[in-house]
């Protein structure tokens, strides 16, 4: 056997061996487009002095369009479904490789869960990731007994049965692929105003896990050696997760290490949400009026308070912001 | 290289629990002192067969069948590859008694006979003469032995995870609920003839193409089964290596063929329960149903081969019925709705809600084709793929993984990894 044939196979096997992984990997463009919001961070200018982390409190309720606007503040959203607080700590941590931004926010929300939750939010988090060891670290940690390593290494392994689905989105957008937030935000024009609610349920325990504060601690240790302000928000629902026990930790947490803690909650009617409008699926996330007043209010905060820069008076950095805002609100015309 | 291959089968068995270690090493220990005692042989013998006979039972009627329900059986964990190494260990202290073969003096040498891991999750039965002719050879990692052997397991692969694992989606969907009758029934007995087919012969490709890049030559186990013209035919193709252990040690023991005409009959009928029996209570009558009519069959003629080839595979799917249903009665309910229940209008329009949407139904039709084109051509087919270039046996390997990876049915959702007969 030649050992030029070997190559020319071996070389021919990879190339139809990453073909096949494309083509059967989830787009995440029309379906599930929370899948994509991870990836899009890579293709930014990192000159954010903002970065939001967190689930899908942050991604659906703050608007840096708005920020920007109003307090030509540049920010971004690295939210994503369900985001656990491992994954906020492993998100962060790859954050800080590309930008060192003057302040994180962290949507408490997730220290609910100590152990992973769903398979199917842990591949919208974690699909579209760069490889590097953080995202290694997120998967070690997210993984469910019933899942292998090698669903995350070979999308072939996990989406192979979608060969019998593809549509021509997953030929289009093979190598291609386009935005579908607004620097982080995922934008919802569509109102369902709160009807019922759940019941608030008893639980055995309201104190958070070990494990859990342990990667809050990671997560302000690593902001204080990057001299970053962390500032703890819950942001505002209307469904009843949030237990007062809860929130009480959380503000002793705060006290202890001279965080800022905003529990938004609390603040819906300052804010003026009207959950009979600003919300897209019954009161448990802000659609696009609720999420542009939150933001608003929660942009003056964070003006007032963190030293930001305006960024308005910028030529370089508002003529990239001037043409976002300009999508951002043709898209919002579309409705 | 035989201590490392005996040293990783032992951490492989462990792995599935010490008390696979346990039990396996009680088999091979017993037999062993018994095939080399030099002094009451006899009762050695027949004192070792009963020990490893009543553990085999033990587990496969005891526990996992629960036969008399004496026993909470859902925490004893039958020994992995029980069947097997029994069976092998016997057949070696029988073929010593009878003075076939000289029994092994290297301890070592046996353990790695008994325990050499390949062949424990699903077979073949190994004879010890036929085994130590490759099993002791000094081993050295040859290029023709790794592709050959590679060729063999991804045909193995794609044969279990593409054709087997796919069948069983629609099989399951309609032996799960027993409101599908009549053509559903016969249907899901035809694929099954083909995922049980395809998951077993798969399996054992595995087992020899792994064997066969360590140089160690294993029996093959099927012989293009579904191309007999009769059940006596299609026993003598189908897992060739426990029907030729049942015929040398349960069939010949009781007289064989030499003896009158009904009494060879009834040999083969016990013969055949006996076989039903080892895989479990639940098959007592699929093996009384093979038994009676391979008693009754005469040698076939080559007159209207094709009509005699689908009337038999008609029939081996008909008496595949005990394996797809829970139990007997149930079997025997199903099997009656097949011949008062014409619904096949129904199956027709209903059959993309089976399991199958139309793009795994053209995979399943095509991989199917495949599947019988390489048993009706089988010696032209090998011929081509292993005595070609070396870059046409590594072409058709990786074009099997990429294939295997991209059509095989598995991974998450899927329960697809255990082999049909790795139970047994």
């Amino acid at each position: 056997m030649k050992k030029f044939n070997i190559l020319i196979i071996i070389v021919c096997f990879l190339i139809l061996f990453i073909f096949l992984n494309k083509l059967v990997a989830p787009k995440y463009q029309t379906d599930l487009i929370e899948g994509h919001m991870i990836s899009e961070y890579y293709k930014e200018e990192k000159n954010h002095e903002v970065i939001f982390i967190g689930d899908c409190e942050v991604y659906a309720n703050f608007s840096p369009m708005i920020l920007y606007q109003d307090y030509g503040i540049t920010s971004y959203v690295r939210g994503t479904s369900q985001q656990l607080i491992w994954q906020s700590y492993g998100i962060l941590k790859e954050t800080l490789k590309y930008e060192i931004p003057k302040v994180v926010v962290l949507n408490v929300n997730s220290l609910r869960y100590s152990e992973p939750v769903s398979e199917a939010y842990n591949h919208l988090t974690l699909d579209k990731m760069k490889w590097s060891k953080e995202k290694l670290d997120i998967i070690e940690a997210s993984m469910l007994e019933e899942e292998s390593i090698f669903d995350y290494l070979f999308p072939i392994v996990r989406y192979h049965s979608r060969f019998s689905k593809l549509t021509k989105e997953d030929i289009n957008n093979m190598f291609t692929d386009n935005n579908v937030t607004y620097n982080g935000y995922l934008m919802n024009k569509n109102i369902k105003g709160v009807t019922s609610l759940p019941t608030k349920k008893k639980l055995a325990s309201y104190t958070f896990k070990d494990n859990v504060i342990s990667y809050l601690d990671k997560i302000r240790t690593l902001c204080e050696s990057n001299n970053i302000k962390l500032v703890l928000i819950k942001a505002p629902s209307v469904y009843p997760y949030w237990y007062d026990e809860y929130n009480n930790q959380i503000i002793e947490y705060a006290n202890n290490y001279n965080l800022d803690y905003y529990n938004l909650l609390e603040k819906a009617n300052d804010i003026g949400i009207d959950y009979s409008h600003d919300t897209y699926d019954g009161g448990l996330h802000l659609n696009l009026y609720g999420a542009e007043k939150l933001s608003t209010y929660f942009g003056d905060i964070l003006a007032n308070n963190y030293n930001l820069t305006d960024f308005r008076l910028d030529n370089d950095i508002s003529t990239i912001y001037n043409q976002k805002l300009y999508v951002y609100n043709k898209d919002k015309g579309d409705e | 290289m035989n201590m490392v291959l005996l040293i990783l089968s032992i951490i492989l068995i462990a792995t599935f629990g010490l008390s696979n270690l346990i039990y396996i090493l009680i088999s091979a220990t017993t037999t062993y002192l018994a095939a080399r005692a030099k002094k009451h042989k006899k009762l050695f013998f027949i004192g070792t067969i009963i020990l490893n006979v009543s553990i085999l039972v033990f587990f496969k009627f005891i526990t996992y069948n629960n036969f008399f329900n004496l026993i909470d059986s859902k925490n004893i964990l039958v020994p992995l590859g029980i069947s097997y190494y029994t069976f092998q260990v016997l057949s070696y202290l029988i073929d010593v008694y009878k003075g076939k073969i000289k029994p092994v003096t290297n301890f070592k040498d046996y353990l790695l006979f008994v325990f050499y891991f390949p062949y424990l999750i699903i077979g073949p039965i190994n004879r010890y003469s036929d085994l130590s002719k490759t099993l002791y050879k000094k081993k050295k990692l040859e290029k023709d032995n790794i592709l050959n052997g590679l060729i063999r397991i991804t045909w193995g692969l794609f044969k279990k995870y593409v054709i087997a694992a796919r069948i069983g989606l629609i099989v399951t969907t309609i032996t799960s609920n027993l409101n599908y009758q009549g053509a559903y029934v016969l249907f899901a007995l035809l694929l099954y003839s083909f995922e049980l087919y395809a998951d077993f012969s798969g399996g054992i490709d595995i087992v020899l193409g792994f064997s066969k890049m360590l140089g160690i030559i294993l029996p093959e186990n099927f012989d293009r089964p579904y191309l007999s013209r009769n059940l006596k035919e299609f026993w003598r193709k189908w897992h060739i290596s426990l029907s030729s252990w049942f015929r040398d040690y349960i069939y010949i023991p009781l007289g064989g063929s030499k003896c009158s005409n009904l009494r060879k009959k009834i040999n083969v009928i016990i013969t055949f329960i006996v076989s039903g029996l080892w895989h479990g209570i639940n098959y007592f009558f699929w093996g009384l149903f093979h038994g009676i009519i391979v008693s009754l069959e005469n040698k076939p003629s080559d007159n209207y081969k094709t009509l005699k080839i689908i009337l038999n595979f008609i029939l081996v799917s008909l008496l595949w019925i005990f394996f797809i249903y829970p139990n007997s009665i149930t079997s025997f309910k199903m099997l009656i709705t097949i011949f008062y229940k014409f619904n096949y209008l129904e199956l027709f329009t209903n059959i993309l809600n089976l399991g199958l949407n139309i793009p795994n139904f053209i995979v399943l039709i095509i991989t199917l084709i495949i599947l019988v084109i390489s048993d009706i051509k089988n010696d032209k087919l090998k011929n081509i793929l292993y005595n070609n270039k070396d870059e046409i046996k590594l072409i058709f390997i990786c074009s099997m993984i990429l294939i295997v990876l991209l059509f095989g049915v598995y991974g998450l959702g899927f329960n697809t990894n255990d082999f049909i007969y790795s139970k047994f």
